[in-house]
């Protein structure tokens, strides 16, 4: 009872934001919701099922560039079309999961990031299907079931989409499966000792961190009505990453400040200097590393601990 | 009566070396059996052929009337034989009472969909309940929240036993539970593996130390060189010139 008034609050609160904010801070606030969803589902696959991946984006591409296609290319009605891109994105993760989890730390993350630069390749390559480098654009959100969610009203669509993503993960986390996860993390051998069947855990969790994605993806297709290949690339995959770690990996709170941290960073250095600020966020991961190799959300447990 | 676990013309090469030779051993339900021999003699490759951390070359493995030789070792463990290891393992991220739930692991029967749709909180809560109570049983309810890192050595063997019992197996495998431990320490463990079985629960119970094993066992099997050489009752066993030739050394008392 208590936590289902904290999940309305909070869907309140994020949602009123939106009618506070002007057009330009809405559009800030969808992406940086959208981030905030990424990172949650990296952070499961990163953080607690402890596979270190860069296809994360990819298949927030891959929801993406599939909605997009299957309602103005193939013409499917939207509940179709919404399908078609999650079994889109369960096909694909299951065919990078079911050979790449086979392989562990180094040779999963190269594997991984080949499948990326692929998705990268096949959207470029991909003629009037894809829209090739240039991409897709000027299409525009359908009315769903006779709703127009367009404008403010988009942004708490993704506010509620960015809090399902947050509670379906945190169930799962406090699960038999979460705990197979971090089992699976912290000593393979013993985990399969207990029961666990350790590819399939990998397999599985790989495939729901990926799903979220695309769902996520698909919501991104309508903030900007484009979609091309440079923003589902492997910088962005590497800035995940870093929010993950910064955050605190393994921690929900430390994905959202992470990623709330590094998504408005650039908004606030930018106008002191410019482009370099690449060169502070190096800086300040590396500083992150060094002194709080748990990320933030370690020094917020420290704090409140007292 | 078929025995809980028959083991039947076990054989186990590596390269030339023939590390288990034609082993025949059964543990019947619900009784303390010893596994001893000199070090080299072929315990820990059993002890790991019967897990499934090996596959065999040659011979069975029944557990309840079943072949489990060459099985991977989570399905040997959803049978109902569950280990714990020589060198702890703890789920270093988790809390205790949590490893312990990840032992009970095949006991959950919440589908994913079932998960994220809400409705796993009962049985959840029946589990953690169940874990609960090991943790107390293995005498560590004080540190149920502690971080298992900060666990003495003796308290992660403890917890390792706690982890395995979660499964509800029917035959638990020890491997050298008393390796490292204080002789107090000791002594408890003896106690924690008599409750076991006092639960009904078959231990395999490999053990390099006979001073530990002798009074706990209710047979012994003596390997040494991949082959077994006596098989008895602990004082028959103690007895047996062959054993007191290969594991003690000849003319040498069981210290």
């Amino acid at each position: 009872m208590k936590s289902a008034a904290l999940w309305l609050a909070a869907a309140v609160l994020l949602s009123a934001a939106a009618f506070v904010l002007g057009e330009y801070h809405n559009d800030v606030y969808r992406k940086l919701l959208l981030w905030i969803a990424l990172a949650l589902s990296y952070n499961f696959i990163f953080g607690i099922a402890g596979q270190v991946t860069f296809s994360h984006f990819a298949f927030y591409g891959i929801g993406a560039y599939g909605i997009v296609i299957l309602l103005f290319y193939a013409a499917l009605p939207w509940p179709l079309a919404i399908l078609g891109a999650i079994a889109l994105c369960v096909v694909l993760a299951l065919a990078v999961a079911i050979p790449a989890t086979r392989l562990e730390g180094f040779y999963l993350a190269l594997a991984t990031m080949a499948f990326a630069q692929l998705f990268i390749v096949v959207l470029n390559e991909g003629g009037s299907v894809t829209g090739g480098t240039g991409g897709l654009a000027s299409y525009r959100l359908p009315r769903i079931a006779g709703l127009d969610l367009t404008g403010r009203t988009y942004t708490v669509v993704i506010v509620l989409l960015v809090l399902a993503t947050a509670a379906v993960l945190r169930r799962i986390d406090n699960s038999w499966f979460g705990r197979a996860c971090r089992a699976v993390r912290d000593n393979a051998e013993a985990a399969a000792a207990m029961g666990i069947d350790v590819a399939r855990t990998k397999v599985i969790a790989f495939t729901v961190a990926s799903v979220l994605a695309g769902i996520a993806g698909m919501a991104y297709a309508f903030v900007d009505n484009t979609v091309n290949p440079p923003i589902f690339g492997l910088e962005n995959a590497f800035l995940l990453l870093f929010m993950v770690i910064v955050g605190g990996s393994g921690r929900h709170a430390g994905a959202v400040v992470g990623t709330v941290l590094l998504y408005l960073l650039p908004f606030v250095l930018s106008p002191l200097i410019g482009q370099h600020h690449a060169l502070v966020f190096g800086v300040l991961m590396v500083a992150a590393i060094l002194l709080q190799p748990r990320g933030l959300i370690a020094l917020y447990d420290r704090f409140a601990r007292r | 009566m078929t025995p809980l676990l028959e083991v039947r013309g076990l054989t186990k090469r590596f390269g030339g070396l023939t590390a288990v030779h034609d082993l025949d051993f059964e543990v019947r339900a619900g009784e303390i059996l010893g596994v001893i021999g000199p070090n080299g003699a072929g315990k820990t490759t059993t002890f790991n052929l019967v897990a499934g951390t090996y596959r065999p070359d040659g011979g069975d493995i029944r557990f309840s009337g079943e072949s489990i030789a060459g099985l991977a070792p989570h399905r040997i463990a959803a049978r109902g034989v569950m280990r714990t290891f020589q060198h702890n393992r703890p789920f270093g991220g988790m809390a205790l009472v949590d490893n312990v739930l990840v032992g009970a692991h095949t006991r959950f029967r919440a589908t994913l969909w079932s998960i994220v749709g809400g409705r796993a909180h009962g049985e959840e809560a029946r589990q953690r309940a169940a874990a609960q109570e090991l943790v107390s049983f293995v005498g560590l309810a004080e540190l149920a929240h502690a971080d298992v890192t900060t666990l003495s050595f003796g308290q992660g063997r403890l917890l390792e036993i706690a982890r395995a019992l979660a499964g509800e197996p029917r035959l638990i495998l020890l491997d050298e539970p008393a390796a490292g431990l204080t002789p107090a320490e000791c002594a408890r463990l003896a106690e924690i593996i008599r409750g076991i079985a006092a639960r009904g629960i078959a231990v395999l119970l490999i053990e390099h130390d006979m001073h530990f094993l002798l009074p706990l066992a209710e047979r012994v099997v003596v390997l040494n060189f991949g082959a077994k050489i006596a098989d008895g009752l602990p004082a028959e066993v103690r007895a047996h010139p062959a054993v007191m030739d290969a594991y003690l050394g000849s003319h040498a008392e069981p210290h």
